[in-house]
């Protein structure tokens, strides 16, 4: 395919599509359907509407979609940045796609080892996910990842791994594990096993909501100043926002910005740790080992 | 509209959420990671192929390098085996020429010198006959008689036969 060809130009055209019209559209379902806020307050997610379900009802709210929204515009970007690649890079874009997959091998290689390689495309799948969840914040729409159902979720899923490559030498070796050092620890193990993936959830939840709570508040606190300071002017100058102007936006880089950004790597890096820490290598390579001696 | 509590646990919203995250595992894997993973290896492929080209073009420039040392180092022994044999073979041709030069020479020296003694023989043979007619003549003449030419000529033989072993005496 020529890089200058029509063909090839639409299809950018169309991949760039895919990346801007969700969050446009993101943006304008917020506009249409989003009250006037009155005075401080802070909520969860508002729900378009409810599906019943067993259990408990399934509400599709603010969160869900914007997750969704969040998953088109990765696909979007994906296939824009290898759009057009070739062995010699013609397309800036495409040192783009180059850096985040050898960064992200390189990371897992060295917090995995080896043997985890195939974990890539997951770390990666986290540190997007959770990173653009958490950036949707800049167009003003609801981060889907101050939900604690959101992530969640996630953690339910690394918590499945984490079980999964424990017992990979077979469920009795996972139980042994749990009653170690000491078979008196055992329901102690038991819980931390279970607060790992709690805990990763609330942290990167807590986060994320307290960002946005601190946002809040900061912003009322900074109304009240500046009525508090002008109020005593006459006329519409008592209205002037002069402490709103500039200040949130600081606080805004750091708590939507640079903490999203943060707690995404955080969680893949505890997704790492705790994956590949709990596998136990020795033992399965022994187990390997002895495999392979019977089968011959 | 209605919100959501700040902490409310929804199961159905958990099992959404995972399943978001696998499918966007699954999008990176097909879409990102593969595509580049493969272009990387193909890369890469392109890449070795083409130093082990140019090492074997190095490696076939140096075994010619050195089969042309060797061919050169070769061609000039030859030449000098050629000059030397040359040079042997025109000294052989030189001393061949030489003798037989030397020996046409001395053929030619022997030829002369017989031909020399067949000359003088036959002088000698032509002079005695001269003398032997001379001397019939002359006592011919003297005797007034006819002098049969073969007494004569035994008697002269025979005479000067003797000079001769006179003169051989002296």
């Amino acid at each position: 395919m020529s890089k200058t060809g029509l063909k090839f130009k639409i299809l950018d055209a169309v991949y760039l599509a895919i990346m801007i019209l969700p969050i446009v559209f993101g943006i304008v379902l917020q506009v249409l359907t989003k009250p006037v806020a009155e005075g401080i307050n802070i909520t969860g997610a508002r729900v378009y509407f409810t599906i019943p379900m067993p259990i408990q009802n399934f509400p599709i709210t603010e969160s869900q979609v914007n997750s969704l929204l969040v998953l088109i515009v990765i696909l979007g970007f994906c296939l824009y940045i290898t759009h057009g690649m070739t062995q010699h890079i013609s397309l800036k874009r495409q040192h783009l796609a180059e850096l985040i997959i050898e960064k992200v091998d390189g990371l897992v290689k060295e917090n995995m080892g080896e043997y985890f390689k195939g974990f890539s495309p997951f770390i990666i799948a986290i540190l997007a996910l959770s990173a653009f969840s958490s950036l949707i914040t800049l167009f003003g729409l609801y981060p889907p990842t101050s939900d604690i159902n959101i992530v969640g979720g996630w953690a339910v899923l690394v918590f499945f791994l984490i079980t999964y490559y424990k017992m990979k030498c077979g469920p009795v070796q996972y139980l042994k594990g749990l009653a170690e050092p000491v078979p008196l620890l055992a329901p102690i193990n038991l819980i931390s096993e279970f607060a790992t993936p709690v805990s990763m959830a609330f942290r990167h939840y807590g986060n994320v909501l307290s960002g946005t709570v601190i946002s809040v508040l900061l912003g009322s606190a900074l109304a009240g100043l500046s009525s508090m300071v002008l109020g005593s002017l006459p006329g519409f100058l008592a209205d002037i926002p002069l402490f709103q102007v500039g200040i949130p936006a600081v606080l805004s880089i750091y708590f939507d910005v640079f903490s999203g950004c943060l707690q995404a790597f955080i969680f893949a890096m505890l997704t790492m740790m705790y994956v590949s820490g709990g596998f136990p290598a020795e033992e399965y390579e022994k187990r390997k080992a002895r495999k392979k001696i019977k089968n011959k | 509209m209605q919100t959501l509590e700040v902490i409310s646990v929804n199961l159905w919203q958990m099992a959404v959420s995972l399943a978001n995250l696998v499918l966007l595992f699954l999008i990176i894997k097909k879409f990102l990671y593969k595509p580049v993973k493969k272009m990387l290896e193909s890369r890469q492929s392109s890449i070795d192929s083409e130093y082990s080209a140019a090492a074997e073009a190095k490696e076939q420039a140096l075994s010619s390098k050195v089969a042309y040392e060797e061919k050169l180092s070769k061609a000039k022994e030859e030449a000098d085996e050629v000059i030397k044999s040359a040079v042997n073979t025109a000294n052989e041709r030189e001393s061949e020429i030489i003798a037989q030069a030397k020996k046409k020479a001395d053929g030619i020296i022997r030829q002369a010198q017989t031909d020399a003694a067949l000359e003088l023989k036959k002088a000698e043979d032509s002079i005695k006959k001269e003398i032997v007619e001379v001397s019939s003549l002359l006592t011919e003449k003297m005797l007034q008689r006819e002098v049969s030419l073969e007494d004569h000529q035994q008697f002269i033989d025979s005479f000067i036969e003797g000079i001769g072993d006179e003169n051989d005496a002296d």
